[in-house]
């Protein structure tokens, strides 16, 4: 019995060690990989890939997955460029309120994606994508390829001002994650998100309406990718219709390294904060010890089976499909 | 989204009628199989107007085709009447969109296209040529196909050599960081044309200023966030060592200012290339030393009124040299100094062009490297 209890331990724990481990072996190959600038520059980078995973853990952990978020983010991105400017072009003004309207159109577009799953009775894989390729088909007429340019200092202070070392963004990124941990631990439909994932049909069959749990998960989710297009434009000041661009791959590898499985019921969101730091100290690593590009994309790859090994316990399920 | 659809159409339906009326007047002759000797030379009326490129999400692309279009409107007609055939970055997409064009209107075709990869050129120019239609190519084509040695349908071809202005751009880089120091290239996509002759560019000029180390030189991919993370993880590798900074584009540019900005570093000298009215501003605003200006409007333009005029017959492509039919496109090179008047004169408004000043504005005869 203590055995097991071990090994389940060892496995809750695996991703954290993974990623000590990483940053074990790239400090010892450049030891300035090990400092607070760079751990500041990880920050940057993971802070709209932890927003957008959050959003996927959701779906994931309902034993669904949600490939919209490319689209969802390139147009929230892209109506906060326009309505930022469009209404003053500084938070000083009434601008801020195209913070609030993205989260909205952020939740909206979560609706439609929901929707369509449940409603139309298509698979998550499929809704989901056909409506991610919408939304950036959207971004990419509303845009028609041009970058909309936020310049304003007090809004792109979320990634020049900085507190102990870490910009802005990174402490309200942590703020959204303690949220979304309360979601997950406290709340009804936190705990209907596992019952789902753990067995639909005995939900189903307790009484709980899993359509609408499945349509409020996916709006949620679209709550967190909006937030992520609000971080991936307050990063880099531009909004444009490629803004969403490689979330897809980033997030989905970023939760399933973190250890949260894909067939549901188990994980939650700190799994994906690992998953996304684990993630992201491959990528930073990898030139910060001078690998050579034509390597990298191999050896992330590598390195991602190899984290998945270690962090996520497939004895448990007979087959893998 | 549905409207544009509808709209795609409503066009071609259009123009399917314009081509059953043709053949009603007569012109069946043009919609008969292949075989006749006579057909694939002859010039034809009215041709359609089309432009074969990537993307629409792209300013270098839509700057192409307003190109295309302001062609199109010199001739009298629409901007409309221009058709796009998007290939998404798919060979076999632009070849069979080419094909269907070229049965669809009997092969009365004045064409404009990159080809999406070299090897594709030859089967797509061979298509116009049975169909014959008139075709006049940029960027992507083997060294061995030439225009000459496929007939008058082949009008042309350009191509932009990027070695030259990207040497030129790390001169002005390297005089900046007073000739010493650690520079990094931030690249293109790796395997793209592009990419590989603004990387030798910058290594050309390091031969003049041996005081100065390239530290490190990688792919970006094009792309704002990716430059933006990778400039990032290149000041952890090389910290103060970093004193110049080369972009293979204005995109990755954007980025990297960015990651610097993040890290409160103001004064490093940074040079790219394109010429993107963004990236003319922050040249005008010092934040950019200089960029590369290839005026893909009128690179657009002048394609598509090479293959126009060609296919009417006002030139005859066979009676001229090589030169003008393989050349490179204008290439200019902007810096602080001359931004502002830049700026008012290729940007601010867009200048007309002659558009049967077909070399004027071009760069010589391509020359190949064996």
């Amino acid at each position: 019995m203590t055995r097991l209890i071990t090994r389940q331990k060892l496995i809750q724990w695996a991703p954290f060690l993974v990623l000590v481990v990483l940053m074990l072996v790239f400090t010892a190959i450049n030891p300035a990989f090990f400092s607070l600038r760079n751990f500041g520059r990880i920050a940057i980078s993971s802070t709209p890939a932890l927003m957008v995973a959050i959003g996927v853990t959701f779906i994931i952990i309902m034993g669904s997955i949600d490939l919209s978020m490319e689209g969802t983010i390139s147009v929230c991105a892209v109506v906060f460029g326009y309505l930022f400017l469009q209404w003053g072009g500084t938070l000083f003004s009434s601008a801020w309120i195209a913070i609030p309207v993205t989260l909205l159109l952020g939740a909206f577009l979560g609706l439609l994606n929901g929707a369509v799953h449940v409603l139309l009775r298509i698979p998550s894989f499929m809704a989901s994508l056909a409506m991610g390729f919408v939304g950036t088909g959207l971004a990419v007429m509303m845009t028609s390829g041009e970058k909309i340019f936020v310049k304003d200092d007090a809004f792109r202070s979320l990634v020049t001002l900085r507190y102990f070392g870490f910009p802005v963004m990174v402490y309200l990124a942590l703020l959204a994650l303690l949220i979304a941990w309360l979601i997950q631990s406290y709340t009804t439909l936190g705990r209907n998100f596992y019952a789902v994932g753990g067995g639909e049909e005995l939900a189903h069959a307790s009484g709980l309406n899993v359509k609408r749990v499945r349509i409020t998960g996916f709006v949620l989710a679209g709550v967190f990718y909006a937030l992520a297009a609000l971080f991936a434009v307050g990063k880099i000041g531009i909004a444009e219709s490629i803004t969403g661009a490689n979330f897809m791959f980033i997030s989905i590898t970023s939760v399933v390294v973190g250890g949260v499985a894909l067939w549901g019921g188990t994980g939650g969101v700190l799994n994906s904060l690992v998953g996304v730091l684990i993630v992201n100290v491959i990528d930073n690593g990898m030139v910060v010890i001078g690998l050579p590009d034509y390597v990298q994309d191999g050896i992330l790859g590598v390195l991602v089976v190899t984290a998945v090994v270690l962090s996520t316990d497939r004895r448990m399920i007979s087959v893998v499909k | 989204m549905s409207t544009f659809i509808k709209d795609f159409i409503e066009k071609e339906t259009i123009n399917r009628r314009n081509f059953l009326l043709a053949s009603a007047a007569g012109l069946t002759s043009m919609a008969l199989p292949m075989g006749f000797a006579t057909r694939a030379e002859a010039a034809l009326t009215d041709p359609v107007l089309a432009w074969s490129y990537r993307d629409r999400a792209n300013p270098y692309w839509l700057s192409i085709v307003s190109g295309g279009e302001a062609f199109a409107e010199s001739i009298g007609r629409k901007k409309e009447d221009l058709v796009n055939l998007i290939n998404e970055g798919s060979s076999e997409k632009s070849l069979a969109d080419i094909k269907a064009f070229l049965d669809k209107n009997a092969g009365n075709c004045a064409i404009a296209c990159d080809a999406n990869d070299s090897p594709n050129a030859r089967p797509v120019v061979e298509a116009v040529k049975a169909a014959g239609g008139y075709i006049s190519t940029i960027w992507n084509k083997t060294d061995d196909l030439h225009p000459w040695d496929i007939g008058d349908n082949y009008v042309s071809h350009m191509t932009w050599s990027d070695e030259k202005p990207a040497e030129q751009t790390a001169r002005i880089l390297f005089d900046a960081m007073g000739g010493k120091g650690g520079v990094v290239h931030l690249g293109g996509i790796a395997s793209n044309n592009p990419a590989i002759e603004r990387l030798n560019g910058l290594k050309n000029a390091l031969k003049d200023f041996p005081n100065i180390t390239l530290l490190d030189a990688q792919p970006a991919d094009w792309d704002t966030q990716k430059a933006n993370e990778l400039m990032a993880q290149f000041l952890t590798r090389y910290g103060d060592k970093i004193t110049g900074v080369h972009c293979a584009n204005d995109t990755i540019a954007y980025g990297v200012l960015e990651a610097l900005k993040a890290e409160g570093i103001e004064d490093m000298p940074v040079v790219s290339y394109d010429g993107n009215l963004d990236a003319v501003k922050l040249v005008i605003e010092g934040k950019i030393l200089a960029t590369v200006f290839t005026n893909p409007h009128w690179g657009g333009g002048i394609s598509s009124a090479l293959s126009y005029y060609a296919a009417t017959g006002a030139f005859k492509p066979s009676e001229e040299p090589h030169e003008h039919r393989e050349f490179y496109g204008p290439t200019i090179l902007v810096t602080h100094k001359d931004a502002a008047d830049f700026k008012a004169k290729y940007l601010d408004s867009v200048p007309t062009y002659d558009w049967k000043d077909f070399w004027g504005p071009s760069n010589g005869g391509i020359v190949y490297k064996s």
